[in-house]
């Protein structure tokens, strides 16, 4: 049982490879042969995102958790920040635009929230996505080419989203706490 | 010389052996086609499969780094022009990420993650499809409501759109070739014979013409009589059991039947 600090609300968890990502690089190396919206695309990183709700303790005991389950990341290979407020800063280095991807529906983790009530006692909610952090060259609207790069319309345009099964958000500036539920920069 | 049938491999791919021997089976020429060839020698084939695996991992999404080789413009432009061409599983998400069905280049499908009661990520199992009516040349040869038990093996195989009425149309349209359905060949409600959460139970869909199929159950994993599950019933669990008692195994299972009508579409040409 956590106990003492408990309060409603909602945390991140961002997570990352300690080496570089394959998926990541693969994504780049992909979008920036085939796709005309990759142009100017100087570095692509990928997180997963993992939001949570509910009676949850203060940020060090949460860490706590996170850091011994294997349902949300691997401290031998992984990284991992925790933002439990919204002036927490998000993992991103300067000039990187984030987007978030999620699966239409099947954002949550039934898996992972089972394991924090047999460790807590505490029902929460999780919800996890893909965060890509993108950079672009200067000569351009970053937020246009992160949308560009992100939807998919056709074979040659967008990787990062199907919009027939998922959704996906950008953030030039401040990343919303919660990120999920926020129709904020929300699009199909 | 028969038809000659490229079997896409992109890395990561791992059906391409039990797939040009079904191929074999039914008298076409196949051949190996690695993504390290030129887009160009595609145009040398009569008809194309892409098989099932991991291509590149599964990585941002399945299908979805493949969908963008230059392989893919190549194989839309053959399709054009009328040929042949089947994804299966892997290469069903390939070719719904590059767009070529339901129609031409626009992406209006996903296959997304499976929603499966009680549990969640990979499953593999034994199901049944039924043919329905529909112009696509892979099950033009069978008759509507013929059923083929087939497995399933993926993590994101749930046929889905965005759109508002899309996969209805699809169905109207004979563009749902084949749908889950249960042993006794009634269209599949709910997990585990509609193994995904497949809209309207749809496990393949052709573009309008006919002549591109993506399909989620491995018809080449069901060439062999003798390799059906034991939980499978019906008329072909007949045949398994008499292939069994003569040691046929490798009799002509229902998984052929799709390789056969490529086989009859490519000699009537």
């Amino acid at each position: 049982m956590v106990g003492r600090g408990v309060r409603e609300r909602v945390v991140q968890a961002w997570v990352e490879l300690r080496s570089e990502d394959p998926e990541a690089l693969s994504a780049a190396a992909v979008a920036g042969r085939r796709l005309e919206a990759a142009r100017g695309l100087t570095g692509l990183r990928r997180l997963r995102l993992f939001e949570m709700r509910g009676p949850l303790p203060a940020r060090r005991s949460v860490e706590a958790l996170l850091h011994r389950s294997i349902q949300f990341y691997n401290p031998h290979k992984e990284r991992c920040w925790v933002r439990a407020v919204g002036r927490d800063p998000i993992p991103a280095r300067p000039g990187e635009v984030a987007i978030l991807v999620g699966d239409s529906g099947d954002e949550r983790r039934p898996s992972a929230e089972r394991w924090w009530q047999h460790q807590t006692g505490e029902r929460i909610e999780v919800r996890e996505g893909i965060a890509w952090l993108a950079s672009f060259a200067p000569d351009g609207e970053p937020k246009t080419r992160a949308a560009e790069l992100a939807l998919v319309r056709d074979r040659h345009h967008g990787l990062l989203c199907n919009p027939h099964a998922q959704w996906h958000r950008i953030a030039t500036g401040a990343v919303p706490l919660p990120w999920f539920e926020t129709t904020e920069g929300s699009e199909r | 010389m028969s038809a000659r049938v490229a079997v896409l491999q992109f890395p990561g791919v791992n059906c391409e052996s039990e797939s040009v021997r079904a191929l074999e089976r039914v008298g076409l020429t196949p051949e190996v086609f690695r993504w390290t060839r030129p887009a160009t020698e595609l145009r040398d084939f009569d008809a194309y499969v892409l098989p099932g695996g991991f291509s590149y991992q599964d990585r941002v999404r399945a299908g979805a780094l493949a969908a963008k080789d230059p392989l893919l413009d190549a194989l839309s432009e053959e399709s054009e022009r009328g040929k042949p061409v089947l994804g299966i599983c892997n290469g069903a998400q390939v070719l719904v990420e590059a767009g070529l069905v339901p129609d031409r280049d626009r992406i209006e499908l996903a296959l997304a993650r499976n929603r499966m009661s009680g549990r969640s990520g990979y499953y593999a199992r034994w199901v049944y499809a039924r043919v329905e009516t529909s112009d696509c040349v892979f099950t033009r040869t069978l008759a509507p409501g013929t059923v083929l038990p087939m497995p399933v093996a993926h993590g994101e195989g749930r046929f889905t759109s965005g759109t508002a009425g899309r996969m209805e149309r699809l169905l109207a349209d004979g563009q749902a070739p084949l749908r889950y359905v249960s042993a006794a060949g009634e269209t599949a409600e709910s997990f585990p014979d509609n193994p995904n959460g497949a809209a309207f139970a749809i496990a393949g869909v052709c573009n309008r013409r006919g002549n591109v199929l993506a399909m989620m159950p491995h018809p080449e994993r069901a060439q062999d009589l003798g390799g059906l599950a034991r939980s499978i019933g019906g008329p072909w669990a007949e045949r398994r059991d008499a292939a069994l008692a003569t040691g046929d195994l490798a009799a002509a299972g229902p998984g052929l039947e799709l390789f056969v009508g490529l086989a009859r579409h490519l000699a009537e040409r």
